[in-house]
């Protein structure tokens, strides 16, 4: 392919498609920072999805601009892997970084795939194309670290957990694990803060031969339920069965290998006297954390964010201030009243995430009606046998008044719930089922809901808010 | 009449939602008055096959599966004979696989089972889709999802269905499945019992003729539901 360039406003002269000169790149840069920019401000209405355009456009205009941009990052880039507590973990370590008085490059939306990641720096970049940072947290999907790690190399990744998540896109969680260990080794000068809870992250971080630091919960904080899905529950080294002191949640626990000796790592970052119900709270170290955020599983969130900011060489003095006003307004836990009725929806797309967004439900003793919406777009796995791995029983309880299902696959489950004795309501619209709930519910509202139906209902509910006031 | 089945290593093959197809069984037995009871066994459990009536082997990764044929040859003489003696038999994903005589992988040979003619390689990618199959078995459509990297030859035996959409045993043949005697093998996990009722019941019927006699049969349920669901992927993938 040939294109032409024009040179001193006369001369026109053919050249390879591949032959750049120093002045053309960074012509190049800019205008694709540009058109990210007007790109992105032109979708901003249609939400994430413009986010992903931006990114898209500006690779294709300049294709090492993620590589180029993330070189001028001053200080060190994280990187977010896991299966659950992305989102939440990368958006609180980039305020704790903040309160630091750092500036923080991030992908706040959650769009994690190369053209997401490559929006966040090209939007980010000022005019003159070039990035003002001190730190980028970013958020990555497992299977796009082999696209990201090599043009970004980052030098801290938090680990959150693996679980078994859209095994119809990743095939095996062996097969995720794989792709993880590979990209870690990649970059042997990158921390690795890991989840020490978790066999299957840690396990990656000590046979990776990188540099690892771990947080976790040292002691046991509530009673596990026993028919739970667990991953892993074999030794990653020797294949025997671990041992487990105690369970947190799904594998997430105290384990150790009657054989080899693999054993939960002594953890650097270890959360004492932990608290969970309308408020969470614990010790780390000689620090006080309070938080004013449901589910136990926050906890980890909140520990690898501290974890995070403590590695990097802050205090982590201002961290409480950051936790008092993190208010994130992106589908996890968020609030919303609309005409007297508390609503409030959260992300809940594999198993181990579902069965905690129940148990942060139920820790509500309020009567309540429950709205479970489930898509199978591509994003959200186009497998929803998952389904039957969650412990819906737990919605059997009296104080639930009513479950509506709903969403794209609505009567998948409804029969999930039949099989647990659950009567369900069938309205795949989920503006509609909103509506018909707040109108003859409890006026206590959750609605769970997975991927691609989160970015809608979140839409629905920000539309009722003002049509509603 | 009571049923038990017999959930083998749910610790190692248990992917998919498996769950789901032992509390289908429970549930329909339980339903009509039919007691039952499941037994979930550890690798190193000793397995006595004349005290179950269903047999259920699950899915689990090509890692798992390593692990799991290594324990199975101490019992495949008496899974073998309790097979030939009519047993039901449900096997699903990697247990489909591990009924016949081998799986060739990348990583080295798992030995199966050997208690149908068949045997799978590893082939180029993986096959995952949602599927549709036509069953000589049943009225309704076979639906579910199919994930995997096994291509299964069947040789002569019967197939469970013709494939309406998605890939089936090996992306070629058109089929999917095995019925041998009473056993199922399937690629299909979703799970697969819940929306094919129709098949849960086959298994239950079969089970309990072996245990009480021919002329058993089995009282209808309200599956409406079921259909429903059934219908929704049927009508979405194939008209």
């Amino acid at each position: 392919m040939w294109r032409e360039i024009k040179k001193d406003g006369e001369r026109r002269e053919r050249v390879p498609a591949g032959y750049w000169g120093l002045e053309d790149m960074k012509i190049r840069r800019l205008l694709a920072v540009w058109a990210a920019k007007l790109s992105g401000f032109a979708c901003k209405k249609m939400g994430r999805q413009g986010v992903t355009w931006a990114g898209k456009i500006a690779m294709r205009i300049y294709p090492p601009i993620l590589e180029e941009l993330s070189r001028e990052v001053r200080r060190d880039i994280f990187v977010v892997c896991g299966t659950n507590g992305k989102t939440t973990t990368n958006n609180m370590l980039c305020s704790a970084l903040e309160a630091e008085g750092q500036k923080v490059i991030c992908n706040h939306t959650g769009s994690n795939m190369l053209n997401g990641v490559a929006a966040a720096f090209a939007l980010s970049a000022g005019l003159n194309g070039h990035i003002d940072a001190d730190y980028a947290c970013i958020e990555v999907d497992e299977a796009s670290t082999r696209h990201i790690f090599p043009a970004i190399r980052p030098d801290y990744m938090v680990l959150t957990n693996l679980f078994r998540d859209q095994l119809d896109r990743y095939g095996e969680i062996d097969i995720t694990m794989n792709i993880l260990e590979e990209m870690i080794r990649t970059v042997p000068m990158m921390k690795v803060i890991v989840n020490g809870d978790d066999a299957l992250s840690a396990y990656l971080a000590m046979d990776s031969g990188n540099d690892y630091v771990s947080y976790g919960i040292g002691d046991q904080v509530m009673e596990s339920g026993t028919s739970e899905i667990r991953e892993g529950r074999f030794c990653k080294c020797c294949g025997e069965r671990l041992n487990y002191r105690f369970y947190h949640y799904s594998q997430l626990g105290d384990y150790e290998c009657p054989r080899c000796g693999f054993a939960r790592p002594g953890l650097d970052f270890d959360a004492r006297d932990v608290t969970v119900g309308d408020q969470i709270a614990f010790r780390v170290g000689d620090r006080h954390i309070v938080a004013g955020c449901r589910g136990f599983y926050n906890v980890y969130n909140i520990l690898a964010a501290y974890a995070g900011v403590r590695t990097a060489g802050f205090s982590g003095d201002h961290f409480n201030d950051m936790l008092k006003h993190y208010n994130p307004e992106n589908g996890r836990m968020e609030q919303f009243r609309i005409q007297g009725v508390s609503i409030i929806l959260n992300l809940a797309k594999n198993p181990a995430g579902f069965n905690q967004n129940i148990s942060a439900v139920m820790q509500d003793p309020a009567p309540k009606d429950v709205i479970i919406a489930i898509n199978d777009n591509a994003q959200d796995g186009t497998d929803i046998s998952w389904l039957w791995d969650v412990d819906f029983d737990r919605f059997g309880e009296d104080n639930v008044k009513s479950v509506t299902v709903s969403g794209i696959r609505c009567q998948d489950m409804r029969l999930r719930l039949k099989y647990v004795d659950i009567p369900s309501i069938l309205e795949g619209d989920v503006e509609k089922a909103i509506r018909d709930r707040m109108k003859d519910g409890t006026g206590n509202l959750y609605v769970l809901v997975n991927y691609t139906a989160l970015f809608s209902t979140r839409n629905i509910l920000k539309k009722l808010e003002g049509e509603l006031k | 009449m009571k049923i038990t089945i017999g959930h083998l290593y749910p610790d190692l093959l248990n992917l998919y939602g498996d769950r789901g197809n032992i509390q289908c069984l429970m549930k329909r037995c339980l339903w009509r008055g039919i007691q039952a009871e499941t037994i979930p066994f550890e690798l190193d459990d000793k397995i006595d096959f004349s005290r179950l009536d269903i047999v259920l082997l699950g899915g689990g990764s090509d890692r798992e599966q390593m692990l799991v044929c290594r324990k199975l040859r101490k019992i495949q003489k008496d899974f073998r004979a309790y097979v030939e003696s009519d047993g039901v038999v449900i096997a699903i994903c990697g247990g489909y696989q591990l009924l016949g005589n081998y799986y060739r992988t990348d990583q080295g040979m798992i030995t199966g089972l050997e208690l149908v003619d068949m045997y799978t390689e590893q082939g180029e990618g993986r096959l995952i889709s949602n599927i549709v199959l036509k069953s000589d078995l049943f009225d309704m459509p076979v639906v579910g999802f199919e994930n995997h990297g096994g291509r299964t030859f069947i040789k002569d035996n019967r197939p469970l269905g013709k494939v309406l959409y998605g890939s089936g045993n090996d992306g070629k043949s058109g089929c999917e499945g095995v019925v041998y005697r009473n056993v199922i093998g399937t690629y299909l996990h979703g799970p697969l019992l819940p929306k094919n009722p129709q098949l849960a019941d086959w298994l239950i019927l079969k089970a309990l003729q072996k245990k009480y006699g021919p002329e058993v049969s089995l009282e209808p349920l309200d599956d409406t539901q079921e259909k429903e669901a059934n219908d929704y992927v049927f009508h979405r993938f194939v008209k």
